[in-house]
């Protein structure tokens, strides 16, 4: 389509045989992703395996309060409970043979999804690393996000009732992005408070917003 | 609101123009007319549809009096203070250092008054901030001058810095002109141009059958029509005369409009992203369309129209070239490689595999998809916010995953259904040349370590410096490398080999020295202060000494070869030149273009590793 493209087309010689070979020789070269890290060389070869646990060998996860698993089951058990009472009500009143058929539903769903909640709680996890902040998430589907410290525009901390009972606090870091989502639930409070200040002053310390 | 209130040495409190509240008014009228509509016109007679409308609008004009008279603006410190509303009084502080894109717009009947609307785009708005309308011509220029002399200055920077942009003549580098012609054949092929004959066809059925000739049943149906179908005409008018320019600043200056004149100014390092999108129907045609998207315009809900987002609305790809050129220093659109994703990717995009691939260059990160509507995504690194990694359960049983580079800008790149494996190299990528475009320097506060990477006014833009710790001493000197295969382009003529050497090739580039036919288009983009200017002076050797360092290209420019040899693939690494340091002042290094190009020619180091990765099965685009 254009004239440049008829000098282009070098599809080189000297190409690697394979494109890992040749990402592996920047990465030798030290590519300076994380200072001395060999994570990216992780890529061309057999490196991490899972979603969940990108460069094991250089991110320390930590991961969130146990208690938090209690809190999301009391929160599925309240709507478990609300779901139920509406459908034992429909029974009584018009005794359909439906109602304890939702019933038994509700109650696998509920059971199924608490299996899930207690995996996805320990799943859950961040870590900080010398410029940014790793958030992972999710077990059906599986989030990881890299929020560099210096693009955060305020730092949330929320603490529900529930939340407030078992001592645990939500902190959320958010960028000019809305699509960012690094939100890390069930903290200890003197952990949140710890990391909402680190968070605060690494930013200032690097701030650029936009 | 009284003198006493405001702090001393403010300056008073400003009114709009007169004639705002009228034209306000008029504005109000018409969506009043809209809405009592053709129905009530049957309905209720002509002359009590007038007198209806007449007692509204003396209402609307009184009221909009009221509003004119408790409306006020004024600039404080780094501030621009506006006071508004009626019921509820408004009293806003707009910080000008987080000021966008400022937009100048002239409908129909401030055009016939000689009066203008001055937008202001600022980060987190839902919508526009502050629309100051209306000011006079002159008046909206000025303040709108002001105002980004104000938001370019950083609290830190010399103000010697402004000063030689200050001087300079005010004279705008017009850039670009879209045809009118192909604007309108471009709207012609359009799926709504194609429905046009087929919705009047249907209606003039309608009628034929039915036999209903009233004169509202035609008008409301036409009105209905022409809100729906007629969207090619209105953006025929919104983009007619569409001209592109670079001011004396470096900043990019959009005009377009025929019934409604805007004039857009962004600065360049306001640019979270561009999109570049082919239509089906303007394939034929060979023309493509860009977008530009900046933090301070809302996400893609908003209604079309309203949006000031077009870099161009459409233009062949030569044009589309030397645009994101412009914009994206060293991003030439031609030699974007991009790299398709594992072929099991297929199971999930058994149409639009094909189109799919992402590619990353020295500067920008790139990600096109789409089967019919063709679409690219550039982001630059300097501009990412955040990286995620998402991979849902259909992904995981194929060993998938998507990787999204988030910006301000509400679009995300998105490299879908990459291997694993590759998914997460390209984050760690993606974060880390994104800090190294960003550079460690924190801007607000004073707390530079490193004497040698402070940025020195009057090289590198005062906003953004991106310069590596010292400790990255290799790294510092390597921009030029990882740039210079687009930097050898732009003095010598583009050519695809040049942004894409071999990886195995050892010391040097012949094709970056070959001209091309393509040097057309490009020798203005040479004239541009692009990073050409700014690598020396993130060198620590240099940066001592920016002048010199600056303005004699030929030896600051070109790093020391020996220096750049040493880091071969880190080039491919190295911290990227942002926008915005591109589009400083010129510091001089930009009145020699051609020598600095020219003396990088057979620089070693253009071997970018990871770049030879990209080419894989290498696609380009033309």
């Amino acid at each position: 389509m254009t004239e440049s493209s008829a000098p282009a087309s070098p599809t080189p010689a000297g190409e690697p045989p394979t494109p890992f070979a040749a990402a592996e020789a920047s990465v030798a070269a030290g590519a300076p992703v994380i200072a001395g890290s060999p994570a990216a060389a992780g890529f061309p070869a057999g490196g991490p395996v899972s979603a969940l646990e990108p460069w094991p060998d250089t991110v320390e996860w930590r991961p969130v309060s146990r208690s938090l698993i209690t809190v999301e089951l009391i929160n599925r058990a309240s709507w478990v409970v609300v779901l139920l009472a509406g459908c034992t009500a429909g029974w009584v009143l018009t005794e359909f043979w439906a109602w304890p058929a939702a019933m038994a539903a509700v109650l696998i769903f509920a059971v199924w999804r608490s299996i899930v909640t207690v995996r996805a709680v320990k799943a859950w996890g961040y870590a900080e690393r010398d410029n940014d902040l790793l958030v992972r998430h999710g077990l059906v589907i599986r989030r990881l996000s890299i929020v560099p410290y210096a693009r955060m525009q305020f730092v949330d901390v929320t603490a529900g009732p529930l939340e407030r009972a078992f001592h645990l606090a939500t902190v959320q870091l958010h960028t000019a992005s809305a699509a960012s989502d690094a939100k890390i639930p069930g903290l200890p409070p003197d952990e949140a408070a710890r990391l909402r200040d680190r968070l605060t002053a690494l930013g200032e310390d690097r701030a650029e917003g936009l | 609101m009284t003198a006493a209130e405001q702090p001393v040495g403010a300056e008073p409190r400003k009114r709009l123009h007169p004639l705002s509240p009228l034209l306000n008014g008029a504005k109000s009228i018409a969506v009043i007319v809209a809405a009592l509509s053709w129905q009530t016109l049957s309905q209720v007679g002509l002359e009590r549809f007038a007198l209806v409308v007449g007692v509204l609008a003396v209402a609307v004009v009184i009221f909009s009096v009221v509003g004119w008279l408790n409306t006020g603006y004024h600039v404080v410190g780094r501030e621009l203070r506006i006071q508004d509303g009626l019921l509820w009084r408004r009293n806003r502080a707009i910080p000008l250092d987080r000021l966008q894109a400022v937009e100048l717009r002239r409908p129909l009947l401030a055009q016939l008054t000689g009066l203008a609307e001055l937008r202001l785009e600022v980060v987190g708005g839902s919508k526009t901030e502050a629309p100051l309308a209306y000011l006079t011509v002159r008046e909206a220029a000025a303040l709108r001058e002001r105002l980004l002399a104000l938001a370019g200055r950083t609290p830190g920077s010399d103000p010697a810095a402004a000063g030689p942009a200050a001087a300079a003549p005010a004279l705008e580098r017009p850039l670009f002109r879209v045809s009118n012609r192909d604007l309108l054949i471009s709207q012609l092929l359009t799926p709504q141009a194609f429905l046009l004959p087929i919705g009047v066809a249907f209606v003039v059925m309608q009628f034929v059958l039915e036999g209903s000739w009233t004169f509202v049943g035609i008008a409301s149906t036409v009105t209905a029509m022409a809100g729906v179908v007629l969207q090619p005409a209105r953006r025929v008018l919104q983009d007619w005369d569409f001209r592109l320019a670079r001011d004396p600043d470096g900043r990019l200056a959009v005009r377009y409009g025929l019934v409604e004149t805007r004039s857009q100014i962004v600065p360049l390092h306001r640019v979270q992203s561009i999109g570049v999108t082919w239509p089906l129907l303007w394939r034929v045609q060979r023309w493509l369309h860009l977008r530009l998207d900046i933090a301070g315009y809302a996400g893609p809900q908003s209604g079309d129209g309203k949006r000031s987002d077009r870099l161009l609305p459409v233009g062949a790809f030569e044009a589309g070239r030397l645009l994101v050129w412009e914009v994206l220093p060293g991003v030439d659109l031609a030699t974007l490689a991009t790299v398709p994703p594992p072929s099991r990717a297929r199971w999930l995009h058994p149409f639009t595999f094909r189109t799919m691939g992402i590619g990353m260059t020295p500067e920008v990160f790139v990600a096109r998809s789409g089967l019919l509507t063709r679409e690219m995504t550039l982001v630059p690194y300097a501009r990412l916010q955040s990286v995620r990694v998402i991979q849902g359960p259909i992904q995981r049983l194929l060993g998938l995953a998507s990787v999204y580079a988030d910006t301000a800008g509400g679009r995300s790149g998105v490299a879908e259904d990459r291997d694993l494996h590759e998914a997460w190299w390209l984050a760690e990528q993606l974060s880390g040349r994104a800090r190294a475009a960003r550079g460690p320097a924190p801007l607000r506060t004073a707390t530079i370590a490193d004497p040698h990477t402070r940025p020195v006014p009057g090289a590198g833009a005062p906003g953004d410096v991106s310069a590596l710790p010292a400790g990255d001493a290799s790294a510092e000197s390597a921009p030029p490398a990882g740039s210079d295969p687009s930097l050898g382009a732009a003095g010598t003529g583009v050519t695809s080999t040049g942004s894409a050497p071999p990886a195995g090739s050892g010391p040097s580039l012949g094709a970056a020295g070959s001209p091309t036919e393509a040097a057309g288009p490009f020798a203005e983009a040479a004239d541009a202060p692009t990073e050409a200017a700014n690598p020396p002076a993130s060198s620590p050797a240099e940066a001592a000494s920016p002048p010199t360092g600056a303005a004699s290209p030929p030896t600051g420019a070109a790093s020391p070869p020996a220096e750049a040899a040493d880091a071969p693939a880190r080039a491919a690494n190295a911290p990227t030149i942002s926008p915005a340091e591109a589009a400083s002042p010129p510091t001089g290094a930009a009145d020699a273009p051609a020598g600095a190009a020219g003396s990088r020619d057979g620089e070693p180091g253009d071997g970018d590793g990871d770049d030879a990765f990209w080419r894989r099965p290498r696609e380009t685009l033309s």
